[in-house]
């Protein structure tokens, strides 16, 4: 074991994995975290907290995992290379590990100009690639990036993202091999909403044996009505929703009438609560049917689910999917 | 080749609030030829601002002049007197040029018309674009001849990120994705190996990180 | 060419010259008169073409321009019709102005210089010698000055009044004339000498008909040309019969036989035949002389050499030709051959031969010392035309033989020159007169490029109308046709030069010349004049300001700029509007710059340029800053421009960058306004004009 990760016992014993994702807030109030946390509990195997998800200021990744671990999850700390060079991102994964944390996933993150503070100056000083390489050489060869030594190593489970569905597609599974390479021992890949597409990548990758080499975790994620579907399928780089389901989420509220039709305001939020209700529903029911999809495709070791800002679904998704009770190991 | 742009009118109005007699500085060479500050430009900006100051009421004067390169004492002394005998300068030459001047004239304030942009390329009449970042430690023979430093939003050195979508950069759908340029010269060359090598962390100590640049080459000191 | 670096005559040119100016004997500024007239400023026009010749009207009647067959226009269509619009600068202009520019401030001179001889050579080196300040007198011998120009030319092609304006314009520069005055018959030029002129012009020209040693030239009904020309414009009764048979090829041979065709009167219709030796190609006259011609009924008989004349009690009745094979030997000498037994007769009771002109030399005397040439001319130095003689010179027709007004002119003023160095006591070897470099032919990358227009045609009195009167043929254009006859003229050297020094190789000439003409040669960009159409687009978007126009240039732009705001009121009850229009879009419009431009109201001024996109943003905004409380720029519509699109919408993005710039400083740019119009919409300026008036007029003045 290179660590003491629940994440890493659960997949290196064969099961299939299963992540989410915990949002840190937007303030300094632990009770968010907690709350989350409790929710969270018994989902899934471990759970990540972004760091300045979008370029947005929230709580610190390492901060909100420690929190998390408190009530008794795995955390997998996210680190992204925009807002730290390679000696703060070291510093930071020294701390992490010092506070008992197991998991790493290297990003290189959202660039400024999508979030709060478009006038920052971004880092990136290196790049998620070289910060995957920076924590394996740290916890394997006890040296830091200049080539330093240390006494006490890191010892972290080090995860890094792929996306599958950005361009150039070719390239896509080489660049997941030079992260293997850089000494990733687990995968997530952006949400997959288009399986077919999923499962020519991961022949692809197949092909060149990494799945043998890293785990892969499919990202999946809950939609949470026809409007968020549709701005996924036109909006969002890198993400590839089919029609499908954009069309499946108008068809799920088919003969519930439209709020703006209805002028008494209890009438008026019934009706918007039964429209969430059957989006929310349907939503959860593609997330769990396409885990069932993915899950079928060789290579995947688990899925990661996103359920941005909407932990609550992700009990019922699990559970869909037949993923529950989560091994113990 | 330097690229640098005017800055608003406004600014350079407040900027010259204080004096009367304004000497509007060009120069000759790189804001020349990106139509930011060359004689042409000078000409219009003393028109603007003739006008823009006189509808506010002040009586200010506009001397015009443009050196050939304003990064050199040698030609800016051509212009020694019209210093002398103007109350402030308005440099339109990049910010090497509105240092040297201030340098050069320390009893006179020079000011900055321009902001100096970036080191680019006039890719066609009228638009220019980034091409370095002055690194000091060119990878372009590692990568198809096109700077993933310059031209990736996040300087990446093993790009593309997620966030390339039809060979446009996230953040902008303006934005040429560098990688996927960078791909596709790589693998028209014959030479997608090139993709596969997990790059180290960069040497920034060659750039501005690592202080002021300076080359001395003593043998061409005098 | 720069007038006030080159003295007329003398060119120490460093650059090259169009061809027409090279062309013309005079050297005629025709670029500048032209360009003048394409920007409607028709006295600065007249002031051009004057300026080299104190008989531009005459000139602008019957000049022989050569102009024309060098103009490069001419490679893409048909030349410019360069004669034709001098007349109409000189039909346009006030006489009350003045003939020509005022006389010189110079010291007067004592030396009197004495010319014989009152034709196109001898009244030019008199008035050039006059403005020298030397007192000159002109002996001539006919009662009337004018030589030829008087007594040769039909009045059908120059009318007489022409003449008198031009030696009108000469008397007032101080030329002393004596007519009746034949050296020779009344006085020798021993006696000029003796009454103390101290040099000698003579320029008495070639007057006399050469005769056929041929049978029957004794025979009545056989006239001389220049005798029949003479007597008919002198008004004296000529005796023709019903068929005349002219021999000769030449324009005299033309003007004889075109003057018989109005003699007489209706029911006097006769029958004229031209009879020569060259075949219809190598006719030596004009070829639209020889095309009016024949419109006029007369018959050509090409390639014919006279035999003899044949007679009936001693009358003229027919002349036996002879079939002629070739005129000139293997070297270009005149040398006649014909083909044997190939004899035929044209019928005819009058012959009029007009087969050359010689100078009557019978006044020199052995004790003069002038010696002569083989071809009985005068001797003379090709540089300085002095004669043999010391102190007296030559020129014209008398030392060349029969040649052009231009021709005779341009050595009249030769002479003066070198008169003037003769009196001055300098050496005349020195004298040299230098080579005009002449811009090569329009390579055929840019003959591709310029957009073919057809050549305005002349007016012509009705033929109908030409019999038994001397009407004048060519009626000159109209406004509008001047206009639209200059803006064919390719301003050939008037564009774009570099300055090198301040040239930054930033390569935007290169990028936006509708021609393709700049290059970068030797780290600076390289405009050649063999190629620039002179639209002025690389001028108007050069940021080192590198780039100057010989014509059009910045300082006349910002002159003609500031021009428009000297009179305005400071009180102005309307806005002041200011409209930069391209003067080419009037080309499908009637009168258009002066009937549009009369219909704008006081308020509106327009600047005419010649393309729009010599439009600079500094124009636009200078306009603004002397007061102008609306602006528009009216040009043509992309693919009419007559460059090109790319230079037509060139204008767009200077538009739009002045109106940024005008919100910035708080003038708004909603006082700027560009209208695209095609040409046959050029009456709508008015309409335009009323309606920036009426919105800027809600906007209020200017806030400076």
């Amino acid at each position: 074991m290179k660590s003491d990760s629940n994440l890493e016992k659960v997949l290196s014993a064969g099961h299939f994995a299963v992540t989410a994702e915990l949002g840190p807030p937007k303030n300094a109030d632990p009770e968010v975290v907690r709350k989350k946390a409790r929710m969270l509990k018994g989902c899934a195997d471990a759970f990540n907290v972004t760091d300045g998800q979008t370029a947005v200021v929230r709580m610190a990744s390492w901060a909100a995992c420690l929190i998390q671990k408190e009530e008794g999850l795995d955390p997998i700390v996210q680190m992204t290379c925009r807002d730290r060079n390679r000696i703060a991102l070291q510093m930071d994964v020294l701390g992490a590990a010092a506070l008992g944390i197991n998991n790493i996933l290297c990003l290189s993150g959202d660039h400024m100009s999508f979030g709060n503070h478009p006038e920052s100056k971004g880092v990136y000083d290196i790049d998620s690639i070289q910060l995957v390489k920076m924590v394996k050489d740290m916890r394997d060869e006890k040296k830091f990036q200049c080539g330093e030594e240390m006494k006490v190593e890191p010892r972290l489970f080090i995860g890094a993202a792929a996306n599958p569905f950005a361009d150039p597609f070719d390239y896509r599974p080489y660049r997941l091999a030079k992260k293997v390479a850089a000494g990733a021992d687990f995968i997530q890949t952006q949400i997959v909403f288009n399986v077919p597409k999923f499962r020519e990548y991961m022949k692809r990758v197949c092909d060149l044996g990494l799945h043998e080499k890293v785990y892969i975790l499919a990202g999946v994620a809950p939609i949470k009505s026809s409007g968020a579907a549709r701005y996924m399928a036109s909006q969002v780089p890198g993400m590839d929703v089919p029609q499908e389901f954009v069309d499946r989420m108008v068809a799920a509220i088919k003969g519930i009438p439209s709020p703006k039709s209805i002028a008494d305001p209890e009438k008026k939020k019934e009706v918007r609560r039964r429209r969430r209700e059957a989006w929310q529903a349907e939503g959860i029911k593609i997330c769990a049917e396409i885990i069932q999809q993915v899950r079928e495709i060789p290579g995947v070791a688990g899925v990661h689910i996103m359920a941005i800002e909407w932990e609550e679904a992700v009990h019922e998704i699990v559970s869909q999917a037949g993923l529950l009770p989560r091994p113990t190991v | 080749m330097i690229i640098a742009e005017q800055k608003p009118l406004d600014e350079i109005k407040s900027m010259i609030a204080d004096y009367q007699k304004v000497l509007i500085l060009g120069c000759g060479t790189c804001v020349t030829i990106c139509f930011a500050g060359g004689e042409k430009e000078v000409g219009i900006l003393a028109s603007a601002l003739r006008m823009a100051t006189r509808l506010d009421g002040q009586d200010k004067e506009f001397i015009e002049a443009t050196v050939q390169r304003q990064c050199e004492y040698e030609f800016n002394e051509e212009v020694a007197d019209l210093v002398k005998e103007a109350d402030v300068v308005l440099s339109l030459a990049c910010g090497i040029g509105v240092q040297t001047m201030n340098e050069q004239f320390p009893e006179k304030l020079t000011l900055p018309g321009l902001n100096t942009k970036f080191l680019g390329q006039p890719t066609e009449q009228g638009v220019w674009d980034e091409r370095c970042l002055a690194c000091g430690d060119c990878v372009l023979y590692k990568t198809g001849g096109i700077c993933p430093i310059a031209r990736c939003s996040k300087s990446l050195l093993n790009g593309p990120c997620g966030g390339s979508q039809n060979g446009k950069c996230e953040i902008n759908p303006e934005v040429d994705c560098a990688w996927q340029l960078i791909y596709d010269r790589l693998k028209a060359l014959g030479k997608l190996d090139l993709m596969m090598e997990v790059k180290s962390p960069k040497d920034w100590s060659a750039s501005h990180a690592g202080g002021p640049g300076k080359i001395v080459r003593e043998d061409l000191r005098l | 060419m720069n007038r006030d670096e080159n003295t007329p005559g003398i060119s120490p040119m460093e650059e090259m010259s169009p061809p027409c100016q090279v062309a013309c004997p005079l050297h005629t500024d025709v670029r500048g008169y032209v360009a003048a007239i394409a920007r409607g400023d028709f006295e600065a026009a007249y002031a051009i073409a004057r300026e080299p010749n104190p008989l531009i009207y005459v000139c602008s009647h019957v000049c022989a321009h050569p102009c024309e067959e060098e103009c490069r226009r001419g490679q893409v269509d048909e030349p410019v019709a360069i004669a034709a619009l001098k007349r109409f600068a000189a039909e346009r202009h006030d006489l009350s102005l003045g003939h020509g520019p005022p006389k010189p401030n110079v010291e007067p001179k004592e030396q009197k210089v004495a010319i014989i001889g009152a034709g196109p050579a001898g009244l030019t080196a008199a008035y050039d010698l006059a403005r020298m300040g030397y007192p000159v007198t002109v002996f001539e011998a006919l009662p009337e000055p004018g030589g030829m120009l008087r007594v040769g030319l039909p009045k059908y092609r120059l009318p007489r009044e022409i003449i008198d304006v031009d030696i009108k314009g000469i008397l007032e520069a101080d030329v002393e004339i004596k007519t009746n005055v034949c050296i020779g018959r009344d006085m020798t030029l021993s006696d000029l000498k003796e009454q103390g002129y101290e040099a000698i012009f003579i320029a008495i020209g070639a007057q006399q008909s050469r005769a056929l040693r041929i049978e029957g030239m004794d025979l009545d009904g056989v006239l001389l040309g220049v005798d029949f020309l003479r007597d008919v414009n002198q008004g004296r009764a000529v005796k023709l019969g019903r068929r005349v048979l002219v021999i000769g090829g030449g324009n005299v041979a033309v003007d004889v036989a075109r003057s018989a065709v109005r003699q007489g009167r209706p029911g006097s219709e006769k029958e004229v035949h031209m009879i020569c030796l060259e075949s219809r190609e190598e006719m030596p006259a004009h070829e639209w002389e020889i095309i009016e011609a024949q419109r006029e009924g007369i018959i050509l008989h090409p390639s014919l050499g006279p035999k003899r004349i044949l007679g009936r009690d001693g009358k003229v009745v027919g002349l036996e030709t002879i079939v002629c094979s070739s005129v000139f030997d293997s070297e270009g000498r005149f040398n006649p051959t014909f083909v044997p037994d190939s004899e035929s007769v044209i019928e005819g009771d009058t012959i009029i031969l007009a087969i050359g002109q010689a100078s009557d030399l019978s006044f020199l005397r052995p004790e003069d010392g002038i010696e002569l040439t083989r071809r009985r001319t005068i001797k003379v130095d090709p540089q300085t035309l002095a004669t043999t003689a010391p102190g007296i010179f030559a020129g014209g027709e008398v030392t060349t033989g029969p040649g052009s007004v231009v021709g005779s002119m341009a050595l009249g003023r030769r002479a003066a020159i070198s008169i003037d160095t003769y009196l001055r006591g300098e050496d005349l070897t020195g004298l040299q007169f230098g080579e005009w470099r002449e811009l090569d032919d329009l390579p055929p990358k840019t003959v591709e490029r310029i957009k073919p227009l057809a050549r305005e045609p002349m007016p012509m009195l009705p033929l109908e109308e030409r019999a038994f009167n001397y009407e004048e043929v060519e009626l000159g254009y109209t406004l509008a046709m001047a206009m639209r006859a200059a803006h064919r003229c390719l301003t050939c050297g008037g564009g774009a030069y570099v300055d090198t020094g301040k040239c930054a190789a930033c390569l935007t000439c290169v990028r936006v010349c509708p021609y393709d003409v700049p290059i970068i040669k030797e780290g600076a960009a390289f405009i050649d004049p063999t190629e620039c159409q002179a639209c002025g687009v690389c001028a108007s978007e050069c940021p080192a300001k590198a780039i100057t126009m010989k014509l059009y240039s910045e300082d006349q732009l910002y002159q003609e700029i500031d021009a428009l705001f000297a009179d305005a009121p400071a009180e102005n009850p309307e806005p002041l509007i200011v409209g930069f229009c391209c003067l080419y879009c009037a080309y499908a419009a009637d009168e258009w710059a002066e009937s549009v431009r009369a219909q704008l109201p006081p308020n509106v001024r327009t600047l005419d340029v010649v393309c729009t996109s010599r439009i600079d943003i500094q124009h636009l905004l200078r306009a603004f800053e002397l007061g102008a409380d609306g602006v528009f720029v009216a040009g043509c519509v992309g693919d009419e421009c007559r460059h090109t699109e790319k230079a037509a919408n060139r204008i767009q993005g200077k538009v739009q960058f002045v109106k940024e710039v005008l919100d910035q400083v708080g003038i708004g740019s909603e006082r700027l306004s560009l209208y695209d119009i095609p040409s046959a919409e050029w009456g709508t300026v008015p309409r335009i004009a009323q309606e920036m008036t009426e919105r800027i007029r809600a906007l209020g003045p200017n806030p400076l």
